[in-house]
């Protein structure tokens, strides 16, 4: 009983504070490269892809969290 | 004989699914005993195959592959993935070895592409969301680079990668290289499918809420997910392939 609410308030807490700092970062790059989109909109396409890699790459964090919320879940008996 | 059996009755009998509810081809895959990832994956290769030699057959006579269709046709949308791919490995790869991997590329772009969107049709399961799918994938891209690596720039060549660009920071530059090197499968692998269950989990969640209309939004979100985690998946293929396998000369001028 103890170990099942742990598990639930850890798989909970685990992707509340991922998604916390996962948005905030992909905040942070969407909105750098829309303001370099506004300057330039010349720049659009060099600037979509390491935008998307980027926000891929920081999403994939935010992914392991959800694995890892998903494996914690499974536990709960 | 005996296969062919078990396949009639598998198709017929979707009851003996308990667990994990309906799925198309849930039959097949139960009576032959094999996993259903494995099932609706081969399912998928197998519309693939049909797709590709009708795309074949069309395009097959000189005049015909030269000139394309008008409007909006199944060659054109096969050509326009062709065309967005290449130009992007043009972009990345630089024209040389986007016209050599060229073909490497848009097979896994495709096939991750098709394999996320058959999850959207109702009774399917994306064979994505299994980490033995999208694991062997990773393995593979990172087996692929590493040999084209090798190839390309020999044993010597492909080492010194790792090592940096300073020598004397090459002792820290190898540990660094190294494990992101060997994380970079796991998370190709991890990413797609994480991204694929979490995408699947959230219309399911929602269509158990509210059957009706509320779901929409998130079939929608479903397909632009499948196409950015293939899209992602081949971006990141290009660029390990790509920095496997490129000229630098820093150091010998």
């Amino acid at each position: 009983m103890e170990a099942n609410a742990m598990y639930a308030l850890s798989a909970a807490l685990v992707l509340g504070i991922v998604g916390f700092g996962g948005a905030l970062a992909q905040g942070k790059t969407a909105a750098a490269a829309l303001e370099g989109i506004a300057r330039n909109p010349g720049a659009q396409s060099k600037i979509q892809t390491p935008m998307i890699i980027g926000l891929a790459l920081i999403e994939s964090l935010v992914i392991y969290a959800l694995v890892i919320a998903f494996t914690l879940a499974g536990k709960i008996a | 004989m005996k296969m062919f059996i078990a396949l009639i009755s598998g198709l017929v009998s979707t009851s003996a699914l308990a667990a994990g509810g309906f799925t198309w081809l849930g039959g097949i895959a139960h009576s032959l005993h094999i996993p259903s990832h494995t099932v609706t994956y081969a399912f998928v290769c197998m519309l693939f195959l049909v797709a590709g030699f009708v795309y074949r057959a069309k395009a097959s006579s000189i005049e015909a592959g030269i000139v394309p269709d008008r409007g909006f046709s199944f060659r054109n949308v096969f050509e326009s993935f062709g065309d967005f791919m290449y130009d992007l490995a043009k972009n990345i790869m630089g024209e040389k070895d986007a016209k050599k991997y060229f073909t490497l590329l848009i097979t896994i772009f495709m096939v991750i592409f098709f394999n996320n969107l058959i999850g959207i049709i109702p009774g399917f399961l994306p064979p994505t969301d299994n980490l033995n799918t999208t694991l062997a994938m990773g393995i593979f891209v990172f087996l692929f680079y590493n040999y084209q690596g090798i190839k390309v720039q020999g044993v010597v060549g492909h080492i010194k990668h790792f090592l940096g660009p300073v020598i004397g920071l090459a002792p820290l530059m190898l540990i660094i290289e190294l494990i992101s090197h060997a994380v970079r499968p796991i998370s190709l692998g991890l990413r797609l499918k994480g991204n694929m269950e979490g995408d699947h989990l959230v219309l399911s969640i929602f269509s158990e809420l509210v059957p009706y209309l509320v779901p929409v939004p998130f079939y929608a979100l479903g397909i632009f997910v499948s196409f950015i985690q293939a899209f992602v998946f081949t971006l990141l293929t290009m660029i390990y392939i790509g920095t496997a396998v490129e000229h630098h000369d820093h150091g010998d001028h």
